[in-house]
């Protein structure tokens, strides 16, 4: 899996307005789809919430669901211009989220490897400081190119 | 299908793989958290929505799941995505009620589009 390729550039807003965890959750699901399926979605993402945020720390959430409602895997990146309350297991607010959201049905469970790897970056991506580093798209796909190249090598 | 009906339906399905997920031993691998005492209250939701299908139905869903694990299969490009067999024609069109796989049974679901 090459997450960057999985990135594109309607789906990556650098400059998304601060609100409530729920509206930014919709907001990020709506880039991706439309009406009553982009609802069904946006509910089991809540009901995962329910469960313990996907908060991870230090700044990144990775909301994440399975859904009927998609055929393939879809990521949408946002980060807020001021970071969010997302009840984070660190408690502190959010700024960059990536939201996932897997087909139902996937051979060789590729979600949860496509999962396990974003999160890998994301720990990158804060530990080198990095969060609100890129200005557009062009260098947000190239920070997670960088990123993944790295990763890539240290295996 | 009703609408309200499918809606249930899908929801349903989609909380039993986020369930079916929680369990994976690979998934607490990544290290997301999971309260315990929220995935019982996501079990009780979901056998709440299933109580909300007509009992036909949720008979059906809960047989294949047992079954299969998985009871919906989305068609793409005409074939059931569960047992990847060709649906015939006529049932392409019929999408308005719950329809089934002639070959495997499972409850088949037609994408938006
Ligand atoms: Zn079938």
């Amino acid at each position: 899996m090459n997450l960057a390729s999985l990135l594109s550039k309607e789906r990556i807003d650098l400059s998304l307005s601060p609100g409530k965890k729920e509206d930014v959750i919709r907001t990020l699901v709506y880039s991706i789809k439309k009406g009553e399926d982009a609802e069904l979605i946006v509910s089991t993402l809540l009901k995962r919430e329910e469960l313990g945020s996907t908060g991870i720390g230090k700044g990144i959430a990775i909301p994440h669901c399975r859904s009927l409602a998609v055929n393939k895997l879809e990521i949408s990146v946002g980060r807020t211009t001021k970071p969010i309350q997302f009840k984070a297991i660190d408690k502190k607010p959010v700024s960059l989220i990536f939201l996932i959201i897997a087909p139902p049905h996937d051979p060789g469970n590729q979600y949860l490897i496509t999962l396990g790897k974003i999160v890998q970056i994301a720990k990158e991506i804060t530990k080198k400081n990095l969060v609100n580093k890129p200005t557009t798209h062009e260098e947000f796909i190239t920070m997670i190119n960088d990123i993944e190249k790295q990763l890539g090598k240290r295996k | 299908m009703l609408d309200v009906i499918a809606m249930h339906l899908k929801l349903l399905f989609d909380l039993d793989n986020l369930i079916s997920d929680m369990d994976e031993p690979k998934y607490k691998e990544i290290g997301f958290k999971v309260d315990d005492e929220e995935h019982h209250a996501l079990i009780r939701t979901r056998n709440d929505l299933l109580k909300k299908l007509p009992d036909d139905i949720a008979y059906v869903y809960e047989r294949l799941k047992q079954r299969y694990r998985q009871a919906v299969a989305p068609v793409d490009n005409g074939f059931c995505f569960g047992c990847f067999q060709k649906l015939p024609t006529e049932l392409l069109t019929r999408s308005k009620e719950l329809t089934t796989c002639p070959n495997c049974g499972r409850i088949l679901y037609f994408p938006e589009q």
